[in-house]
């Protein structure tokens, strides 16, 4: 027998305000956190290929680190041990949801590194010797030539981290950030009603994750160079052996 | 002395320890074309590359004019590539970019010009190679010839001392090839400098000054297209030319 599932109490819980600013702090950490991954990622990727043997060190240890230990374990890291370590993080200032930016940020740079390293290096090498050979700058010819390029390789898998990191957003729910995760805990064992609490949830990040997949279908044809948004394949040029 | 364009003296190169170009010394002078033949493996590609700053020579010097532009900075050296047109096997045009936005790059990036002014300059050569109509087409829908004459006018509109073409028609459908040596026998004409690596013995005929071939990282022979093909002086450039005709 299927118990009841009761509408009035799950809309209750759907249209309630832990709910959606649960959802709301939710969504802005991801972004956030995501943005300044990207931003991170993009310089530990550019690293990697560095001439000077100390940078790709770092850039090994780096990624070492975070990607080896749980994100839990760093986030309660940050939170209570990092205090701890440095006095200036003990201040009243130093709220969950900087502690939970900080360490997500950190966390996903190592995973964005390692993506934007293969969207970069997925271009062709021609592209770059074509930009020298105009007289561009290495910056100039990132900027303008390669970044704009490896982007559209990029996309997909940051969709997939933008799911990833959405989710773990509730992990730090550990650290009392008031997200959603939080919200459905908090609701479900007031009165005793996980399911209608929990699907409420549920909802929540279907709709978020929805979005985000129109989204980056529309950043994708955004960044197809074509003419006309045509979405036929073009006949692949012919490649004859590159003669040194 | 005639004055010399672009200059080779005793370039030597070698990667990881493998001796590609050993001791070449070439010498372009204004509004001659060099065409540069030689089996696969003697260095022409190599050549080029020196020539048009794209890798450091390991020894001897390449000059620009009257200046020394082998062992100078980096940034310096940007500045001298921009004087020097490009034209690849590949074409490399840039795929995130229009055929205008190819064209304009170079001024708007290295020379720093308006968009207005870029864009005017842009669709004049891509005029002249009769592209204009397709200034807002994506490369990844051009075919080969059109992508090539694209890559053609966005070493152009630089308005380079010299232009250095790396077989520009050898990844082409053998229909496409004709209408890229069109631009290029219509730019010799112009008395444009150039260097041109090519297994089109045709237009090597018709166009060069002199014909160069190379092995084994040297230049072997050096002589007027007549003479060249009537009565080549090395053993070396007859098999090869027994192979190519």
């Amino acid at each position: 027998m299927l118990a009841s599932f009761d509408t009035h109490i799950f809309w209750e819980a759907l249209t309630s305000s832990p709910y959606w600013k649960g959802a709301l702090l939710a969504l802005e950490l991801t972004f956030v956190s995501l943005a300044t991954a990207c931003a991170i990622g993009f310089f530990l990727a550019l690293g990697r290929n560095s001439r000077f043997w100390w940078v790709r060190g770092f850039v090994f240890f780096y990624n070492w680190i975070f990607r080896a230990t749980p994100t839990l374990l760093q986030l309660l890291f940050i939170w209570n041990a990092l205090p701890q370590l440095w006095d200036a993080f003990a201040g009243s200032w130093f709220k969950p949801f900087l502690a939970a930016y900080i360490a997500l940020s950190l966390n996903e740079a190592a995973y964005m590194s390692e993506i934007i390293r293969a969207g970069l290096l997925s271009v062709d090498p021609g592209q770059e010797l074509a930009g020298r050979a105009l007289g561009m700058t290495r910056p100039r010819i990132l900027r303008r030539v390669i970044v704009p390029q490896a982007v559209r390789i990029i996309i997909p898998p940051t969709g997939n981290e933008f799911i990833t990191l959405l989710k773990l957003t509730s992990l730090a729910f550990v650290i009392s950030l008031h997200e959603l995760l939080t919200a459905a805990t908090v609701r479900a064992t007031v009165a005793f009603r996980y399911l209608e609490a929990y699907t409420a949830a549920v909802v929540y990040y279907l709709v978020i994750v929805s979005v985000l997949m129109v989204v980056q279908a529309q950043l994708e044809r955004r960044f197809t160079w074509k003419s006309a948004r045509r979405r036929r394949r073009a006949p692949v040029p012919a490649v004859a052996h590159d003669a040194r | 002395m005639r004055d010399a364009v672009l200059r080779a003296e005793e370039v030597q190169k070698s990667y990881d320890g493998l001796a590609v170009l050993r001791g070449v010394s070439i010498d372009v002078g204004r509004g001659e074309v060099k065409v540069i033949i030689g089996p696969s493996g003697s260095g022409k590609s190599t050549l080029l590359r020196c020539l048009a700053l794209l890798e450091p020579v390991d020894s001897g010097a390449v000059w620009l004019e009257d200046a020394r532009v082998s062992g100078v900075r980096e940034k310096e050296l940007a500045a001298h590539r921009s004087e020097v047109g490009m034209v690849f096997q590949r074409f490399n045009l840039f795929q995130n970019m229009t055929a205008l936005g190819n064209v304009m790059c170079g001024l708007v990036e290295v020379r720093r010009l308006g968009k207005r002014e870029a864009r005017e300059r842009a669709f004049e050569f891509l005029d002249r190679v009769g592209l204009r109509d397709k200034a807002d087409t994506y490369p990844e829908e051009l075919s080969g010839g059109q992508q090539q004459r694209v890559a053609i006018a966005r070493a152009l509109v630089m308005r380079p001392k010299a232009m250095l073409f790396d077989e520009p028609t050898s990844a082409l459908d053998v229909e496409l090839v004709r209408e890229v040596l069109d631009v290029m026998e219509g730019l010799a004409r112009d008395g444009m400098t150039m260097v041109v690596v090519s297994h089109e013995l045709r237009f090597a005929h018709h166009v060069a000054s002199s014909i160069l071939m190379m092995d084994e990282g040297k230049i072997i022979e050096e002589a007027p297209p007549e003479q060249f093909f009537s009565s080549p002086s090395h053993e070396r450039t007859r098999r090869f030319l027994a192979l190519v005709e």
